[in-house]
């Protein structure tokens, strides 16, 4: 009998040798008297223009080893790192509710001494400023790509009509019916991925609805329900121009039937370029600011902080390196191979070569008219995309109202615990109410 | 002599099991509880969190949208079980009678099971999308003329059809092997007396399978209740969030999202529930199995 | 002389069905490989284009996913993690359902500890999941070996099952005439039951192999940051939000069907033997 118990014992006993030996082989980095620097970034598509960045740093440099990482689903790797207590040193993330709540989680650390800080546009640090929760004193990213979002249109098409740039909505309106009554789809929308319902929608808000409307709210001394009306009205009726049933196509599928010239314009942002591109290489795209209101002048380009460096809380041992990293990183010619990759505005000012479908947008760029999307300050277990879906699929009469009440109680539902914190640090703070928001 | 062999058998089973349960027990209940405390919590799942007593499980009772997505995963759960619980035996009866070609056939059936659950979500979206719609156009059935996808109330079959598609090839599988533990003798007993067709289904066949079939009953639904892959590829909850099942709600908002404390305890009330449905299921076929 | 009688009786209306309904299983899959081998500029969205076969049957498409998951090495990962799964599994997992399903009937305690295991497979994976995160993490077992240990204790719930429930049906006097003959109770395990549970080893074996060669999260969230990938893992790199390429994703799921379908040929074998039948008569 005791061989049937030493065989048991064996075979845990085996078992755990496994575990300890398989345990021991962790990551260690083997110590060649360089700093590593660990970049994690969440754009995977820009993975080659960043291996290339890495190989030349690393080629010339010896005392500092760069290692950037491009992973897919980057957020759900950066979460479980978290957890785990293994921190990247920089983390390259959109400027969107995520990097509020990191922030919020004080997770990151205050770079204001980072003298590269100096050539940022104001535009975008305004943007990476308007994400805190409550105003923060320091700077905790640096803004290093922007996107750009309006609608996208195909050159050809527009020349072949004699069709001219819309610069107020009742223009956009009547080029739509113009389109159309030329046979051709105006819109094409791949609303069946939620989140393409906020392209049109964070375009429209930002002429339409105060940038911090959701500042204003948090501090209670604003409602979604007058601010976004006209919004949600204006991104209604943009429907009647669209291809019937677009709750049914996705993005891909929008991508690919404006590729194929089967619609003459997309409300998208430049991100859709590369997408586009890889089903028709050779197709002439440009773009132009959304111009939601009929005051043409009160129209604003739709921009983003698409990718900003932040550097993690507890790794000011290593601030040298990292600093120089990001000069690295923000070198011209090093931010010129990321535009040649992807089409994109870079933050830093500076002469660089703009993307042709981005002509359209030029003046706003350069004139720093722009805004940041609406929607990088709505928290994503709220859902706001698919709520846009729901009204634009609401067929009934009252949808306007059912939206914009949902919309209200969703948001006081989902930021509860903010919403007290912010206006707690209001009651502290009065003197802050007035430049907390309102920039 | 009887009894030190007896216990040298219960000796051994202890030796055998006791390591199991403790294996099970680190990586299944410890973290289970770990994520049970955090229901208590208002986690993001990083950072710092603040205790916030049971405020997370009121709220489950009050939103809208958890209601909402149990609706959908339980209508969806049990459509789907009886589905394919039903095509999956007829299809292992067929498999186990005598077929030409009878291992190609079960290959094939088996195909669906090899294929991950986004694969299959991703090529089925295509069809959905683009074959249907123009195949029923041509065929004038007005109602499949557009995406099932797309439309509120049909966009749950399509995710059943999917569904069904992929679970029926497992459950055909554990029918035949249930099935052949039906001795060849008892049929040829039968056929003696002149059982056949359904009666010899139903009193000689299904009395031996009850146990397979209660398996197969449990596990459909319970694999049906956490519907996720096939939700992230057709549909990702919509159209306007009608068909966000449970287990796409935790992972959605616990982990993309922030609301990481408030869905552990969404995904504990939902523990709950299946294992309630599951013994009530086990019960229930228990109870027909001392029957027959 | 039996097998002269079953040619005779083969039953061609059942058979025809069966072979009408492999349809539904082939058309979703001609639809795959039609899309792997087509070029991004060939996708259209209309009917016609769908269906119709590719301007040239090139492999590119699948030498450019090769390249984008490289390939071997997350091949070697998914092979590494899937063979020691699923031999752990028959291992650990039939044994267990031995021990416990055979005392189940005189002992609550076994009847608790099934319950108890079974119930498990009830746990959502999201609760589940930061906690494990954590735990691997500080046990230092972030890694394939921790993925592996976590399969194991995942798919033991359902095994377990399987295992117990066809235990039930092979006679107990198999083992009291070995024990007769004195041998013991691991030995007998090992030399008379194991053998006899071949056809529910193989079951075991598939549904084991399928579910974790086709797993994402758990490497996900387990292994990330190691820089080791399974296919699976390697295969999202074709999924972002911002655009998807779905011929090469489609060549490389194609790909990594390819082992374990030849897999699921070599088990199913094992099971249409049907060793059952010998072994309770």
């Amino acid at each position: 009998m005791k061989t049937h118990v030493k065989a048991a014992g064996l075979l845990i006993a085996a078992m755990t040798a496994v575990t300890a030996l398989l345990g021991g082989c962790g990551a260690n980095e083997s110590a060649d008297g360089k700093t590593v620097v660990e970049i994690v970034q969440y754009k995977p598509e820009a993975v080659k223009a960043f291996e290339a960045l890495e190989e030349k740093f690393n080629a010339t440099h010896d005392d500092i080893e760069l290692k950037i990482d491009s992973p897919n689903d980057a957020m759900t790797i950066l979460k479980t790192r978290f957890i785990r207590e293994d921190y990247p040193d920089i983390i390259g993330i959109g400027g969107d509710i995520n990097y509020s709540n990191f922030l919020d989680s004080d997770m990151l650390m205050d770079i204001s001494d980072y003298a590269g800080l100096a050539d940022i546009k104001e535009s975008y640090l305004r943007n990476a400023k308007e994400l805190e929760f409550v105003p923060m004193d320091g700077t905790y990213a640096v803004p290093y790509m922007a996107n750009a979002a309006g609608v996208l249109y195909n050159k050809d098409i527009f020349d072949e009509h004699g069709w001219t740039i819309p610069t107020t909505l009742d223009e956009f309106y009547a080029l739509c019916e113009d389109i159309q009554a030329a046979g051709i789809q105006p819109l094409y929308f791949g609303f069946k991925d939620t989140w393409t319902c906020l392209a049109p929608w964070n375009a429209i808000c930002i002429d339409l609805a105060p940038s911090d409307i959701c500042a204003q709210v948090n501090a209670g001394t604003a409602k979604f329900a007058d601010a976004y009306r006209p919004v949600a009205e204006v991104t209604k009726s943009l429907l009647q121009y669209a291809q019937p049933d677009p709750y049914a196509y996705s993005y891909n599928d929008a991508c690919t039937a404006f590729a194929r010239g089967e619609s003459a314009m997309y409300v998208i942002g430049s991100y859709a370029v590369p997408q586009i591109k890889s089903v028709n290489p050779d197709m002439n795209i440009d773009s132009f600011v959304f111009p939601a209101s009929n005051d043409a002048d009160a129209n604003i380009l739709n921009s983003g902080n698409d990718l900003q460096w932040s550097v993690m809380a507890g790794k000011e041992d290593k601030k040298e390196a990292i600093y120089e990293v990001l000069d690295f990183l923000y070198e011209d010619e090093n931010i010129q191979t990321y535009l040649d990759d992807q089409s994109a505005v870079p933050c830093k000012t500076g002469d660089f070569e703009l993307p042709s479908m981005l002509d359209g947008m030029k003046s706003y760029i350069e004139n720093d008219k722009m805004a940041d999307y609406q929607d990088h300050h709505y928290p994503s277990e709220m859902a706001v995309d698919a709520m846009i879906q729901t009204f634009l699929m609401d067929d009934s009469d009252n949808d306007l109202d059912t939206f914009l009440e949902k919309f209200d109680t969703e948001w006081v539902r989902y930021n509860r615990d903010l919403i007290a914190k912010v206006q707690k640090f209001y009651e502290e703070n009065p003197d802050k109410l007035t430049e907390g928001g309102n920039e | 002599m009887k009894s030190k062999g007896a216990q040298e058998r219960k000796r051994t089973f202890l030796l055998i099991s006791i390591p199991v349960i403790a294996l099970f027990f680190c990586f299944n209940t410890l973290p289970l509880i770990k994520g049970f405390i955090y229901s208590f919590t208002n986690f993001k799942g990083y950072g710092s969190y603040e205790w916030v007593g049971l405020r997370n499980y009121i709220d489950l009772f009050q939103d809208a949208r958890v209601g909402k997505s149990y609706l959908f995963t339980f209508k969806y759960a049990i459509v789907g079980t009886i589905l394919t619980n039903i095509i999956s035996l007829v299809l292992a009866l067929g498999l186990n009678s005598k077929i030409r070609c009878k291992s190609a056939l079960r290959g094939i059936y088996f195909i669906p099971n090899v294929l991950g659950g986004l694969v299959i979500g991703y090529i089925f979206s295509f069809i959905f999308t683009y074959v249907l719609p123009t195949v029923a156009q041509n065929l004038g059935i007005e109602a499949l003329s557009s995406s099932m996808l797309s439309s509120t109330g049909k966009a749950w079959i399509a995710i059943v059809i999917v569904g069904c598609w992929q679970a029926i090839a497992m459950n055909t599988i554990i029918y035949i092997s249930g099935l052949q533990t039906v001795p060849e003798d008892v049929y040829e007993a039968g056929s003696l007396d002149g059982v056949t067709g359904w009666k010899k289904f139903r009193y000689l066949t299904m009395p031996l399978i009850i146990p397979f079939f209660s398996t197969n009953m449990v596990l459909s639904m319970k694999n049906f209740l956490m519907v996720f892959d096939q939700i992230m590829a057709l549909t990702k909850g919509g159209p306007s969030q009608s068909t966000e099942s449970i287990s796409y709600l935790i992972y959605n908002n616990g982990m993309s999202g922030g609301q990481f404390g408030f869905q552990s305890a969404n995904a504990f009330l939902f523990f709950v529930v299946i294992v309630a449905v599951s013994v009530f299921q086990m019960t229930v076929t228990n109870k027909k199995e001392e029957q027959l | 002389m039996s097998q002269v009688r079953d040619k005779e009786r083969y039953n061609w209306p059942i058979t025809i069905l069966l072979f009408i309904g492999c349809l539904t299983i082939f058309f979703p899959l001609y639809m795959a490989v039609v899309i792997a081998f087509k070029q991004p500029s060939e996708m259209t969205n209309d009917i016609a284009g769908a269906l119709s076969l590719p301007a040239q049957w090139s492999l590119s498409n699948f030498q450019e996913a090769m390249r984008v998951t490289d390939f071997w090495n997350s091949l070697g990962n998914s092979l590494l993690i899937t063979v020691s799964t699923v031999v752990l599994a028959v291992v650990i997992h039939g044994i267990a359902g031995y021990a416990i399903g055979r005392s189940m009937k005189n002992s609550k305690f076994y009847s608790f500890a099934f319950l108890y295991i079974v119930s498990g497979m009830f746990v959502p994976f999201a609760i589940l999941m930061m906690p494990l995160v954590k735990q691997t993490a500080q046990m230092g077992i972030a890694n394939h070996f921790g993925v592996i240990v976590l399969y194991t204790v995942f798919y033991m719930p359902l095994n377990l099952m399987l295992y117990k429930g066809y235990l039930a049906n092979i006679p107990i006097a198999l083992e009291e005439a070995a024990r007769v003959d004195g041998a013991s109770t691991w030995r007998t395990y090992w030399s008379i039951l194991f053998p006899i549970m071949k056809p529910m080893h193989a079951t075991v074996a598939v549904l084991t192999a399928m579910s974790t060669w086709n797993d994402v999260m758990t490497p996900l969230v387990i292994m990330s940051g190691t820089g080791k990938n399974t296919l699976p893992l390697a295969q999202l790199n074709f999924q972002t939000q911002f655009g998807t390429n779905y011929n090469l994703a489609f060549a490389s799921y194609l790909l990594a069907l390819i082992p374990i379908l030849l897999f699921y040929i070599i088990c199913q074998k094992q099971i249409l033997n049907g060793v059952v039948n010998g072994a309770v008569k």
